[in-house]
């Protein structure tokens, strides 16, 4: 009975979501209506011509016959010419203006694809997959694309065009029309059972052909495997076999294809051995004019491609609305964090942070229970306080409220007194500069990723921000220095050098409120005392939050925060925690056992 | 087509890569080289070429007998009612042909042509079907050997080259790039040529049936030719365009998804959105231009045929028949043809040639690891000879992966047959860089390595590397069940071997938990397995291929307490009775091996047993006094 129910929701659900979306598209589509509605006309002036001219080349045939030559000709010939010119004109005109038409909504819509992502919060991203949105952002695009422009185009003209043509052939005689168009369906049938023969082969191939990618992608990625266990001959074999097994799929698959060029001829020379044949026996008996055989000889050549279209241009309509519904999908996500109405007006931050009773679940199916909870904590202005606590403990979590990358409740976090969800969400992110664990740069030039937060990139500023994050000697080394491309498509830089960039980036926007997410944990002990001394100074009139996994790192914060399990289970400055014999002084000894061995041996070994 | 089973970012970059440096169509320095792939093949080749002449006449079949059945039948009947006045031509008269273009008597003669057509479009579609056939299994099986003979080729490679040559960059040599050479053989050389063929054959064709029309009908061709070869080379040069522009457009998105904390974190949503907007109006500009000059070809093409047929009628003469009419119209059609998909065949072409340079570039790389030219006859593994005994020597080696930038100095100790002992030193300090020579991964720059007592450039590597087992502290799982990850293609080691050492190490405890013990499928290199149990695959896999040498670089990534114990033990297992050389991250597990070699900056400072470094107070003494002393350590790191 529930299943029952269910479907029926499911099915009024998509039912409603197609609605939406078909609303959506018609947006896109009004926004450009000028353009559609001009495009519509000239298919219109151009499917008039095209009907018009197998008539022509008939009209001047009949005269050739009837013995008309040289200057007295040139007059049915001059219309010959001037309707292709009008048709050829018309055509340029239709497609240019519906295409381009689609091309604008695309720009639109991706444009407004991409300024929604940018507002979407943290937790959407936690539930959608980069692959996912990746492939409605370009494959989708493109099948609406295509719906709206080729799509469109062929459903304003194709029907016309045979409606046209075919009532032409059927005013010069309706017999011969029969018999030229009677194969039609036997084709349609071949056609059909063709395609979808070709289609199965090709899926084959694909298969075999991930197969092969993946083995190849494989060995690679293991090379130093495949030599220590010298598996080359082993993996030569099987790279073999695949490669030999991709080739048999595609032998299969090209049997099939390489009748692709016979089917195509097959329309338009079964209609003319039907022409020829029973159109001849006509002329003979007087019951059809030359004229009129060629004009249907045309028409013949000419409806060829159209019904060629018709089963083409269903498909494109219906993967473009599937693809439509599927972007629409996104831009319906509500992107929950964003200024509110009841925004208050504040300009700049003073740095002071307090937790009252804050808890915080992350959202999604696959949410854990509560991440934190009973969070009470205030931070006064200026002042230095460290977070520790074990791995998934909550810490990274805390720190990210702050900025408000997640939503929290009313009254649960408030920054200099006021609610964090009512200060604009500008000046809490100018304002507050983090640097996150994993120190993720843009494939630009490393000033750029410096300046990243800045209005424009200022050289003395991001020489400013460098120095104090001791990036400076890294850069040297660098191929172009400051210019360099880094990020994905860049310059590979190690873990600690981009932590230091990352760090960097944050300093650049000087900021009232610093967080370090754990930011020094790929750099040598060496480089982090230089980093931890030059930021004492940094951190001078701001408040700064450390998180911190090592427990050194905050030795001499103002306060250290122990978290776990999402609670605050101690607080207090260093010696009095390492006194008691709480989580802290565990987590210090353990740490401090661990530290000795790699400082010291990073000692002896001078450092990297 | 590309691979679908690449993620889609190296499959964007791989599409930027393709799209920025095309070069010229036909580069003679590189058609030499490609000469040995198309070789093979030259028969085939040749046989396309052949039959481009049958197809030719298969092809204007119909329309000749249309021609002929207009002018010879039909038109004659005409005249005779009056209908109009013409004769029937009769130049065109081809005595060979004539008994063919006759009926048996009875039979009505539209039908009979009508037949000949028939058959006239069948042999051409069964040409074609053949040709297309032969060219495409053509380009298959070139593709087949190239991409095996690149494969070969980036496993001979040294190691220090995947250092710097990304895997996605790789795998497009090996797929899209081999695929792009291959359409040349299915799609471009000889297709240019049988359509360059094809044209010649129409006109003469026309010139023949009537010089005068032809005449005329050519004096319109070269224009209308020029603007539809201008038109679709301008339509390639913006379809690339908006092809870099997309793969740019869509590298932003996902960088931009990727980062998108960062994004919001540094306010920096507008100016992303302003510069994307930009990027984006590029490409649809990029998109109207294309779609200009795509609809003007259309028009032209539209104009070309109206604009013949206007001229042919016009200019006919007394003696232009119907027939000769109908058979311009239509060969015309066909003329325009290979004209249209010229461009397509150059950009074939000239996609053929970049991925060519980019493979030959491959190709030409230097294995620089090779093995021994002359056949290995020294006495090691040889059947009947002496078995290793496992004597490790390191004779003054210098090594850098750079040029200059030493990793070892001048390093030299003696391992003797089943000792065990240990390297400790700094991250960067060479440690893990004597596992890499010894295995001849990488080779020395100076000095020499020997087992027992033979060089080991003298000895073939797929022996050497049998003899020296490697556990690396990064455990790389292959696609599989778990059994063919401890095999590793050695057929000789036996489902019982596998089991044993398994058990050995006790692996075989996690394992027989497994739903299908060690038939069970290892997906997405074996993430679903813990760090620790990755470990005891690994020491299992070494243990089975039962190595003389073992060398170990002990894993750094946190081990449950659990399962730290097992992987001790597992340790402990596996360096029995061999000579085993441990890369050490942890004093604590080092402490019983025979010999301890402290590293620092590339050199030996220090060796000895545990006791007699402790006794020697020297740089191990300090660290090892260091690990009881949390105070001291963080005066040593800070007061450096």
């Amino acid at each position: 009975m529930s299943a029952v129910a269910d479907f029926v929701q499911a099915r009024e659900t998509i039912a409603s979501n197609r609605r939406a979306m078909f609303r959506r598209l018609r947006g896109y589509v009004l926004r450009n209506w000028r353009s559609y509605l001009l495009g519509i006309a000239a298919t219109v002036v151009y499917v008039g011509f095209f009907a018009l001219f197998p008539k022509t080349v008939q009209w001047a045939i009949e005269a050739l016959i009837a013995g008309v030559r040289g200057p007295d000709l040139w007059g049915a010939c001059g219309l010959v010419a001037a309707v292709t010119l009008a048709r050829a004109s018309a055509r340029f005109f239709s497609r240019v203006t519906i295409f381009n038409a689609a091309r604008e909504i695309e720009y639109q819509l991706r444009n407004d694809l991409f300024a929604h992502l940018q507002r979407l919060p943290q937790s959407f991203y936690f539930t959608w997959r980069t692959g996912d949105l990746m492939s409605r952002a370009v494959n989708d695009l493109t099948a609406v694309r295509l719906m709206l422009g080729v799509g469109l185009l062929q459903v304003a003209q194709t029907p016309f065009m045979i409606v046209s043509a075919v009532g032409m052939m059927l005013w010069i005689d309706p017999e011969l029309t029969v018999w030229v168009l009677a194969p039609l369906p036997i084709f349609i049938g071949i056609a059909r059972l063709f395609g979808r023969a070709m289609h199965s082969t090709n899926l084959a191939v694909q298969v075999g052909l991930a197969d092969m990618s993946n083995h190849l992608q494989e060995s690679v990625s293991g090379i130093s495997v495949v030599k220590a266990y010298a598996m080359e001959e082993t993996t030569d074999r099987k790279f073999g076999e695949l490669t030999q097994n991709l080739y048999e799929r595609w032998m299969h698959a090209v049997r099939i294809q390489a009748g692709m060029p016979a089917i195509t001829g097959l329309l338009p020379n079964i209609g003319m051995l039907m022409l020829f044949v029973v159109g001849g026996g006509k002329m003979m008996a007087g019951e059809l004019s030359v004229g009129e055989f060629f004009a249907f000889f045309l028409f013949n050549i000419e409806l060829t491609m159209p019904l060629f279209f018709i089963g083409w241009m269903f498909n494109l309509i219906q993967r473009g609305t599937a693809s439509m519904q599927r972007i629409d999908e996104v831009l319906n996500v509500e992107p929950s964090i964003a200024d509110r109405p009841d925004m208050l007006d504040v300009r700049e931050l003073h740095g002071e942070i307090e937790f009252k009773g804050l808890s915080f679940e992350y959202p999604g199916p696959d949410a854990r229970g509560a991440a934190l909870s009973d969070i009470e904590l205030r931070i006064p202005a200026g002042s230095v306080v460290g977070i520790v606590g074990p791995v998934g403990s909550g810490k990274t979590t805390l720190a990210s409220l702050i900025p408000r990358l997640y939503e929290v409740e009313d009254g649960s976090l408030f920054l200099d007194g006021n609610d964090v969800n009512r200060i604009p969400l500008g000046t809490l992110r100018t304002s507050i500069a983090v640097v996150p664990q994993d120190s993720f740069l843009f494939s630009m030039s490393l000033a750029d990723n410096v300046a990243y937060g800045l209005p424009e990139t200022d050289p003395a500023h991001v020489l400013a921000a460098a120095d104090r994050a001791q990036l400076g000697k890294d850069v040297v080394e660098l191929p172009e220095g400051y210019e360099t491309l880094v990020g994905e498509r860049g310059v590979m830089l190690s873990g600690g050098q981009r932590q230091r960039a990352a760090l960097a980036r944050a300093l650049a926007l000087d900021p009232k409120i610093l967080i370090l997410d754990d930011t020094l944990s790929a750099v040598d002990a060496e480089t982090e005392a230089a980093i931890q001394e030059g930021l004492s100074a940094v951190f001078e009139g701001r408040t700064v939050i450390v998180v911190a996994s090592r427990v050194s790192t905050v030795r001499d914060a103002d306060l250290i925060v122990v978290i776990d399990e999402g609670r605050i289970v101690e607080r207090g400055r260093h010696d009095e925690l390492a006194a008691s014999n709480g989580l802290y002084a565990r987590l210090a000894r353990d740490q401090d056992a661990e530290k000795t061995r790699e400082g010291g041996i990073a000692a002896v070994g001078g450092g990297e | 087509m590309s691979a679908s089973a690449s993620p889609p970012k190296s499959s964007l970059d791989a599409l930027l890569e393709e799209e920025e440096d095309l070069g010229k169509a036909i580069d003679r320095a590189l058609l030499t080289r490609l000469w040995q792939w198309i070789s093979p093949y030259t028969g085939r080749m040749v046989l396309t070429l052949v039959m481009a002449v049958p197809m030719f006449f298969s092809q204007i079949t119909p329309t000749w007998i249309v021609m002929t059945g207009l002018d010879q039948h039909i038109v004659p009947v005409l005249a005779d009612q009056g209908i109009i006045e013409q004769s029937p031509r009769s130049d065109l008269d081809l005595p060979f042909l004539e008994p063919l273009l006759t009926p048996p008597s009875g039979f009505p003669v539209l039908w009979w042509l009508g037949g000949l057509m028939v058959f006239g479009y069948v042999l051409f579609a069964g040409l074609q079907y053949l040709q297309t056939l032969v060219m495409v299994s053509t380009g298959q099986s070139a593709m087949r050997d190239l991409r095996r003979e690149v494969f070969a080729h980036i496993q001979k490679l040294h190691l220090g080259f995947f250092d710097t040559y990304p895997v996605g960059r790789l795998v497009t040599r090996a797929t899209s790039d081999v695929e792009h050479l291959a359409e040349m053989f299915s799609a471009g050389l000889v297709l240019l040529i049988t359509d360059l063929m094809k044209m010649v054959g129409f006109a003469a064709v026309l010139f023949w049936v009537d010089p005068y029309l032809a005449m005329w009908t050519f004096v319109v061709v070269p224009p209308l030719a020029l603007a539809m070869v201008v038109f679709r080379f301008k339509v390639r040069e913006a379809f690339r365009a908006t092809r870099v522009l997309i793969a740019r457009i869509n590298a932003t998105i996902q960088e931009t998804v990727t980062g998108m904390k960062v994004v919001q974190l540094f306010a920096r949503e507008e100016r992303n959105q302003r510069e994307f907007e930009r990027l984006n109006g590029a490409h649809k500009d990029a998109w109207l231009k294309s779609i200009w000059y795509d609809s003007a070809l259309f028009s032209v093409v539209d104009v070309g045929a109206g604009v013949i047929a206007a001229l042919v009628i016009s200019q006919a003469t007394e003696s232009v028949t119907a027939g000769t009419i109908f058979f311009f119209l239509r060969i015309m059609g066909m003329f325009f043809m290979p004209l249209r998909d010229l461009s397509q065949k150059y950009s074939v072409m000239q996609s053929a040639m970049s991925s060519l340079e980019r493979i030959l570039q491959l190709l030409d790389t230097d294995p620089e690891i090779q093995d021994p030219p002359e056949p290995w006859a020294r006495h090691v593994g040889q059947p009947g000879g002496t078995r290793v005994r496992g004597e490790v020597t390191f004779e003054n080696v210098w090594f850098a992966y750079n040029d200059e930038e030493w990793v070892l100095r001048d390093v030299s100790f003696r391992v003797a047959p089943g000792e065990k002992v240990a390297f400790v030193g700094a991250t960067g300090a060479g440690k893990t860089t004597i596992i890499n020579l010894l295995t001849r991964l990488y080779e020395v720059k100076r000095g020499r390595i020997l087992l027992d007592g033979v060089d080991i450039r003298e000895i073939p590597q797929r022996e050497l590397r049998g003899r020296v087992g490697m556990v690396l502290q990064d455990v790389f799982l292959f696609t599989g069940t778990i059994e063919d990850n401890l095999r590793l293609g050695r057929s000789d080691i036996d489902e019982e071997g596998i089991r044993r050492a398994a058990s050995a190490v006790e692996a075989d405890r996690f394992i027989n938990n497994l739903p299908h013990g060690y038939a069970t499928e290892i997906h997405e290199r074996g993430t679903n397995f813990s760090a620790g149990q990755r470990q005891l695959l690994s020491f299992a896999r070494a243990l089975a291929h039962g190595a003389d040498v073992l060398v170990l670089d002990e894993a750094t990534s946190s081990i449950d307490t659990e399962t730290e114990a097992l992987v001790q033990h597992g340790i402990h297992v596996l360096m029995e009775g061999k000579t085993s050389l441990v890369i050490a991250h942890r004093l604590s597990t080092i402490e019983d091996v025979d010999c301890i070699y402290v590293l620092a900056k590339g050199q030996l400072v220090e060796h000895g047993s545990h006791r007699e470094l402790l006794a020697h107070a020297g740089v191990y003494a300090r660290l090892h006094a260091l690990q009881y002393s949390g105070e001291g350590a963080a005066a040593l790191a800070a007061g450096r």
